[in-house]
């Protein structure tokens, strides 16, 4: 093609022509510098037509023998023909603007480029070099690519529809999984109600071992897990424990306290809501049945948020999407929490507990959010500050019982006088709470929040 | 002389991809101490382990890419505003932003001018934006979670959403903003690596990247904390991989614009601060050219390649079928046996007797179903045919693969046939055609990728998606014993010349002394109080390779002593215990040994 005996190769097939090919390649010049010999290429390319070379002809075929379809409308309706039999007059098809009809070739190449460069290299992947620049009268690839990308009519870019998120749906395993933890609850607390002395222990330790194992089961896998998030931040170990001495607090601390600031507890709780040191299941089994629609709440804001987060332009467009969304999931948990609440307490015949039982639940549910979100440190802080403060709380009224230390019982004392038992946690929870329903509308609303991890190798 | 060796997926891991070169330069270089600085790119490569190291590899330091947990580190008041203005400035420099100094300026012009001062301009916004990221993530002591947070988003979107940006970059959403900064981050880990000490690359004479992009990263970084120079070895063009990469998966437009600019960028860089930048071909030649790489930098080292195995066959006459063509290959339709097939149609057509071996298999169901297709055309095209009424008859065309009784092996394959033909329309380095010279055979090969820099007028060379053209070349040479002799034997002596181990050795060899006698690394010895140490770093230091001989001095018979950099660095006793390069714990590898 460098050669006019060789251009015109496809004119004149019954000539013989000794040696088409060798000319060209043994009388290169080893020696010669790259950009010489493209001159001298792009020089001797260009005397005879450049369109009537072999290779405008073989261009139709191009795409379907390499297998890649990315093109593959380009061939024209004759491209059949002309690739089984060369035709010599089929070299003349687009001889008035080859770069148009290269263009139409890789049309879908030139329009998803986003800058010159990409042309080039996704010419040279389908075959072009500079010596077939060359017939398009460019020096090399580069500015042949630059003229395809000046050239390539760009329509101003349709707002394209916003991709639907593959958003995850709950599977049937992760509703029963959900489920679970309520239902380990209720079956332990039949238990405990049907059983008597050292049996009920049994049960009751066989109870608790089985809603922790449960619940926990329930955090590695689904949408309260912190897989598939973002980067897992640094893990906190006092999270967990905060988070078990909290729990416990609602079962054993309320009957605590209000027994020691009576001067008690005269024995070690039985199980019962009336011993002498009363247990309060209701708020426990309505948190374990409050898993479920915990968990369906962080649900619901993931997936709404991921929908928000592909639809939205900019980020402060997507945070004040999302600050209501947060808040609406949140108040659905404690919409179906308080319900449950009321139920458990109504089938017990117990007092709930409702607003230590719905702040807890609030903190909790909250510290979860932020952690599998990423965000550790503020959930940590959280859950600390309050068990302590509840530890506190229940020491101070013991302390009292020191000679001469009478004074630091009291505002616990005034406290439980003024509202009962409960509202010390109630107090610690919904600060708590508040606090991290703050840092949740703040944190939970950035971008980075909702990342998703990119699928490592 | 000390080398710091930086490579990515690459060398001591025993999957590395480009592994063999780096394996064959250090194992060549025995007279140069290497110190290794691998980047892993996948877990399962971490687990598999390092090829066995040679002595003069005198440690390994790792680092992995593939994940990053957080380092936990978080920052001050002032270490975060120090990230937002660097993050911004990168960010702006990506998307095209104006400067902020640009910004403020009403008169429209005036600041055009100034947003958009030339590439260099914008070069040095980005180089001050990464090295300022870099300098902060040596002085905080990690970079991770800064590269993870909202402020790198906020960072891009107001880069993006800034007056001057890209017309992609505008279109960005909210999630192109966050695969931009989760690539950015997956791009800039090398960042927060503690290899930029004294004891580290700053103790090297001369960092060799064994590959551009991001392996590029800790050499740039050494050669701006510590002044150590840089050689880049590019073999194939990063920034093309990523275009190809991007390009085909359908990333959003403004997340491959601001990547492209980001990797572009990038790679400007590293040839700007590269003392020499070496490739395998004019190709990569001309990316390297195209994206800023001064010309009396680049140098050509042809990849080496193994002629041993073809020593044998290339060295005896030739006493092979003469009427045999030869295709050796892995099929895949890149190569393009289609067209070969026609092609071998027309050659049977002017040549009755003549046959064609296509050697090799293919891998993957794309080419494996490629290769049924060729088979079926092979056997439309050419009937089977026997010498006589009474004999079995066979194809003219046999479709083989190494290690079948008909090719033992690579160099067979080519002794088998009179002329090895190459119909690729697609070819990076061609290696086949590379063995063939070394086999010392007659080639035809369609005139694609580096091959006319490596045939360099020793074979034929038709166009590609020309089976006429190639099959004239074919039957030329099948009824030319003696222009096939000479054709052969000139491709011998031009691939023993130009492709073998030793030349890639020898070259790299020589750019090594050539770096350390242009930019020698000087450094200043300081004493335990602070004081300049006058003489420490005595002449002969600078002197490339061991110049008392191999054997270390010390200690002559322990044979892991060589490595320590005091026996090493020949100087007085006194200047070495307060050296600025402390002796390196000796590695594991060496502990074994």
């Amino acid at each position: 093609m460098t050669t006019p005996g060789e251009s015109g190769h496809p004119f004149t097939p019954t000539t013989p022509q000794p040696r088409p090919a060798s000319d060209r390649a043994e009388g290169l010049r080893p020696g010669l510098a790259p950009d010489e010999r493209d001159r001298s290429v792009t020089a001797v390319g260009t005397q005879p037509h450049s369109a009537s070379g072999p290779l405008s002809a073989s261009g139709s075929d191009e795409q379907p023998r390499l297998g890649a379809g990315a093109a593959a409308g380009g061939a024209t309706p004759d491209s059949g023909a002309a690739s089984e039999r060369r035709v010599p007059g089929a070299a003349r098809r687009g001889a008035v603007d080859p770069v148009k009809a290269l263009m139409h070739r890789h049309r879908d190449l030139c329009e998803r480029a986003v800058d010159p460069l990409e042309i080039a290299a996704g010419l040279e992947a389908h075959g072009v070099t500079d010596r077939t620049a060359a017939r398009f009268r460019h020096r090399d690839v580069f500015s042949l690519a630059e003229e395809m990308y000046a050239r390539v009519s760009r329509a101003p870019e349709a707002p394209s529809a916003p991709v639907a998120a593959d958003v995850p749906r709950m599977t049937v395993d992760q509703v029963v999984l959900s489920l679970l933890p309520g239902a380990l609850c209720a079956a332990a607390v039949t238990g405990l109600r049907l059983t008597e002395g050292r049996t009920r222990l049994a049960v009751a330790v066989a109870g608790v071992l089985a809603v922790a194992l449960g619940v926990r089961t329930l955090l590695r896998r689904g949408p309260l897990s912190t897989l598939g998030h973002t980067p897992a931040g640094t893990s906190t170990p006092g999270t967990r424990a905060w988070t078990y001495w909290l729990i416990a607090y609602a079962v054993l601390g309320d009957g605590l306290l209000g027994a020691a600031v009576t001067g008690g507890p005269d024995g070690l709780p039985d199980g019962t809501a009336t011993g002498p040191w009363p247990l309060a299941v209701a708020p426990a089994l309505a948190l374990a049945l409050g898993c479920a629609p915990a968990t369906w709440a962080a649900h619901l804001f993931a997936v709404r948020a991921r929908r928000r987060l592909a639809a939205s332009r900019g980020l402060e467009e997507f945070a004040a999407s999302v600050r209501p969304l947060l808040l609406a999931a949140f108040g659905l948990f404690l919409g179906a929490l308080a319900a449950l609440l009321a139920a458990c307490g109504a089938v017990l015949h117990q007092p709930a507990g409702t607003a230590q039982a719905l702040t807890l639940g609030a903190l909790l549910l909250l510290a979860r959010l932020l952690t599998i979100h990423g965000f550790t440190h503020a959930p940590a802080v959280a859950l600390g500050a309050t068990a302590t403060v509840e530890a506190v709380a229940q020491a101070s009224v013991f302390a009292a019982r020191l000679p001469g230390c009478g004074p630091l019982a009291t505002p616990v004392d005034s406290l439980v006088a003024a509202w009962g038992p409960g509202c010390v946690p109630a107090l610690a929870c919904g600060t708590a709470a508040l606090a991290l329903l703050v840092h949740a509308t703040r944190t939970l609303s950035r971008a980075s929040a909702h990342a998703r991890v990119e699928g490592q190798p | 002389m000390r080398i710091g060796l930086v490579t990515e997926g690459g060398y001591p891991y025993v999957s590395g991809d480009a592994g063999l070169w780096c394996e064959r330069l250090v194992r060549g270089l025995g007279q140069h101490e290497f110190d290794l600085y691998a980047l892993s790119r996948t877990r399962q490569q971490e687990d598999e382990g390092w090829v066995p190291l040679p002595r003069q590899v005198s440690r390994v330091r790792t680092a992995p890419l593939w994940t990053a947990e957080d380092d936990g580190v978080r920052y001050g008041r002032r270490a975060r505003r120090r990230f937002t203005e660097c993050y911004g400035e990168l960010a702006a420099a990506l998307s095209g932003a104006r400067g902020a100094e640009a910004g403020g300026v009403g008169d429209d012009t005036e600041g055009e001018a100034a947003g958009r001062g030339g590439p260099d301009h914008e070069a040095d916004r980005f180089a001050s934006a990464l090295y300022g990221l870099a300098e902060l993530a040596r002085d905080e002591g990690g970079l991770v979670g800064a590269l993870h947070s909202e402020t790198a988003v906020r960072a891009l979107e107001r880069a993006c959403r800034a007056p001057g940006a890209m017309r992609e970059a505008r279109e960005a959403r909210v999630p192109d903003l966050l695969t931009v900064a989760a690539h950015l981050e997956h791009a800039l880990r090398p960042l927060a690596l503690d290899w930029y000490e004294d004891d580290g690359l700053g103790a090297a004479d001369l960092c060799h990247t064994a590959a551009g992009g991001t392996a590029a990263l800790p050499g740039l970084l050494a050669r701006h904390f510590c002044d150590v120079p840089l050689l880049v070895t590019e073999y194939g063009v990063p920034l093309r991989a990523h275009y190809l990469a991007t390009g085909a998966d359908g990333t959003a437009p403004a997340v491959r614009a601001l990547l492209a600019a980001f990797h572009g960028r990038l790679a400007t860089e590293v040839y700007r601060q590269a003392a020499v930048i070496t490739h395998g071909n004019a190709h990569t030649r001309r990316w390297q050219e195209r994206c800023g790489a001064d010309r009396t930098r680049l140098r050509t080292v042809h990849p080496g390649m193994d002629a041993a195995a073809f020593a044998e066959v290339g060295e005896e006459p030739e006493a092979v079928d003469a009427d045999t063509l030869v295709w050796v290959g892995r099929v895949d339709p890149a190569k393009d046996l289609v067209s070969l097939l026609h092609a071998f149609a027309e050659v049977r057509r002017a040549e009755p007797k003549a046959r064609l071996r296509v050697v090799g298999g293919a891998s993957g169901p794309d080419a494996v179903a490629y290769l049924g297709h060729c088979k079926a055309l092979a056997a439309q095209l050419f009937p089977d045919e026997a010498e006589g009424p009474h004999t079995v008859g066979d194809n003219p065309v046999s479709f083989e693969e190494i290690g079948g009784p008909e090719a033992p092996t690579l160099a067979d394959a080519y002794a088998s046939g009179a002329v090895t033909v190459l119909s690729s329309v697609v070819e990076g380095f061609p290696v086949g055609l590379v063995e063939a010279m070394f086999c010392g055979c007659a080639t035809v090969s369609t005139d694609v990728g580096a091959v006319v820099e490596v045939i360099g007028g020793t074979g034929l060379v038709v166009p590609p998606r020309n089976p006429r053209a190639l099959a004239e070349a074919c039957v030329a040479l099948l009824r030319d014993p003696e222009r096939r002799a000479r054709l052969g034997a000139a491709a011998r002596a031009r691939a023993l010349e130009l492709f073998t181990v030793e030349q890639n050795i020898a070259a790299f060899h020589g750019i090594y002394l050539e770096i350390v006698s242009r930019c020698p690394v000087r450094r200043v010895v300081l004493n335990d109080s602070g004081e300049p140490l006058p003489f420490a770093t005595p002449a002969e230091a600078h002197v490339p390779g061991h110049w008392t001989g191999p054997v270390a001095p010390a200690t002559p018979t322990a044979p892991a002593a060589p490595t320590a950099p005091a026996a090493s660095r020949p100087g007085p006793a006194w200047a070495n215990a307060a050296s600025v390069r402390p002796s390196a714990p000796a590695p594991t590898t060496e502990a074994a040994r």
